[in-house]
């Protein structure tokens, strides 16, 4: 099951809570008014207690429901938010981004959205001159490179900040939700590119309600809900695992 | 990195609208013109040196940079929140970039500065090459001032208000309509301490030295001998502080901004 030696990524009884807006968002005027009050937090526990681990080389999927915490535990594995429990211990480099385009500006060219949005995704401005012709041609994105991007389709937005984002260098590739709204003939060609970067020995943490993409392409799967774990293993019994609870949640009283 | 972002900001800034740049160079002058024809005509400062309005001009020049670096700078984190909660980078670029396109506007704004002088006659001397240090004291200050708002913005929602607000008290409790000579001198030590004074009247001790004392008061004078170390200590302190609370602060601007 498990294609690579070492493990990729550790998590250890991570939990995550958020304070609600109201909660911690203060004023100089509350802290004049009252000075010794303290605001009562409303919390809201988005992840309890996850412990798992990704193998070197593993495609490994998550699902779930929306609001169950699939983005809160990438955003934990990449370092944008901090965990408030457990540990998480990576051994690689992670791509920074778990959603593509970060960055793109709808009023500049696709030529300086490569620039900027490369370069928050961690490229030299080397690297990405070296590498712009095979990011535009593999978009199929040639005749509209000097093109605000506010002209693009979202189907090409996808193909552009796709093209981006496979060339930054890592070990770990996070996606959140990513490939929606590319036409079937992109998803393939990104299926293609996904499975040659697992040829090269990388890993790939891979969030979708795709379902039949998670059966095909999952190594193993992981299904959340409520912020903890419900299943883990072969994608096929975690996706039973999934039809069964949500054929019970469209049956039962919810 | 930081280039192309900060590059790219000042091209979004400004793409779009050649007015909007010109507005960034003429914001500046339309303020210097309004405080010049009122301070300086109607209320006579103009008699009491000849460099009255071009020293006036530096005054706002400098300010302005300090002002406009700063409110960026404070609303740097939390309006990109889209961005930071979808990428893992040192948060600190954004925050620095921002500081660092007002910079260039700075430099342009030193180019008018320069057609003064020259209309002035003035005659560059050798010790105006202090002048970059200066300038490189002022920002490191700035920078300092701009990532403690920047990180309690994040906490503090009506910190904007609250510092706009505080600009402009520091704007006329600073020495740059008036001559820092108008003060008596236990006055003039407390605003020796703000580093933006101490490089405004030392920018000027250069530019205008044959002018009357006023210009020539600097921190050195106010303290005696070594007195520039006071601020300079002050901005150095400042950028130190500035980044250990925003590195601190850090983890949580994602979930918080
Ligand atoms: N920055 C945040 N502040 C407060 N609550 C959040 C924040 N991010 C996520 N949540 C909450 O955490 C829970 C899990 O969200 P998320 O991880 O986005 O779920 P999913 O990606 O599985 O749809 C939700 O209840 C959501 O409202
Ligand atoms: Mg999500």
């Amino acid at each position: 099951m498990t294609v690579g030696r070492g493990v990729a990524v550790e998590v250890a009884g991570v939990g995550k809570t958020f304070l609600l807006p109201h909660g911690h968002r203060t004023t100089f005027k509350e802290y004049f008014l009252h000075p010794f009050h303290r605001t009562a937090y409303e919390r809201q526990q988005a992840l309890s207690d996850i412990t798992f681990d990704i193998a070197e080389g593993e495609f490994f999927g998550i699902v779930g429901p929306n609001g169950s915490g699939k983005s809160t535990l990438l955003k934990v594995l990449a370092g944008i938010y901090r965990q408030d429990a457990g540990t998480v211990r990576v051994n690689g480099v992670l791509s920074p981004f778990i959603e593509l385009g970060v960055g793109f500006n709808m009023e500049l060219t696709a030529r300086d959205n490569i620039l900027i949005n490369g370069t928050l995704l961690g490229l030299t401005r080397r690297q990405i001159n070296d590498r712009f012709d095979e990011i535009v041609a593999f978009g199929e994105l040639e005749r509209f490179v000097d093109q605000k991007l506010k002209n693009f389709s979202s189907g090409m937005q996808v193909r552009l900040a796709y093209s981006v984002a496979i060339q930054v260098d890592f070990d770990i590739l996070l996606l959140d939700e990513v490939l929606a709204v590319g036409d079937q003939e992109f998803q393939k060609r990104c299926f293609e590119t996904l499975a040659e970067i697992r040829r090269a020995g990388k890993t790939i943490v891979f969030v979708s309600h795709d379902l039949g993409a998670i059966k095909e392409h999952c190594d193993r799967a992981m299904l959340l809900l409520n912020g903890s774990i419900q299943a883990m293993g072969d994608p096929e019994d975690v996706l039973a695992h999934y039809d069964a609870l949500m054929h019970r949640d469209a049956v039962g009283p919810i | 990195m930081l280039a192309v972002i900060a590059t790219a900001e000042f091209k979004l800034k400004y793409t779009g609208s050649v007015l909007g740049y010109a507005w960034s160079v003429l914001k500046p002058l339309a303020l210097f013109t309004l405080l010049y024809l009122v301070f300086g005509r109607v209320f006579n400062l103009n008699e009491l040196s000849p460099y009255y309005a071009v020293s006036l001009l530096v005054g706002i020049v400098l300010y302005s940079f300090f002002a406009d670096a700063t409110m960026l700078g404070l609303i740097s984190i939390v309006t990109r929140d889209s961005l930071i909660r979808k990428i893992a980078f040192p948060r600190i670029i954004i925050t620095t970039s921002v500081t660092l396109t007002a910079g260039m506007t700075l430099l342009i704004n030193i180019t008018v500065v320069g057609a003064f002088l020259a209309y002035k006659q003035i005659t560059p001397q050798l010790d105006w090459l202090l002048i970059p240090l200066l300038l490189v004291e002022l920002y490191a200050f700035t920078l300092g001032v701009s990532l403690i708002l920047a990180a309690l913005f994040v906490r503090l929602r009506d910190l904007q208000q609250v510092w706009e607000l505080a600009l402009q008290l520091f704007f006329y409790a600073s020495p740059i309509l008036y001559p820092i000579g108008f003060l008596p001198p236990w006055a003039q030590k407390l605003a020796f301490l703000n580093p933006f004074t101490q490089v405004m009247q030392d920018i000027r001790a250069l530019l205008f030295y044959p002018d009357v004392a006023s210009n020539r008061i600097t921190a050195a004078g106010a303290f005696g001998g070594l007195g520039r170390v006071v601020p300079i200590a002050i901005a150095i302190g400042t950028l130190v502080v500035g980044y250990v609370y925003f590195r601190r602060q850090e983890p949580w601007f994602a979930e918080r901004a």
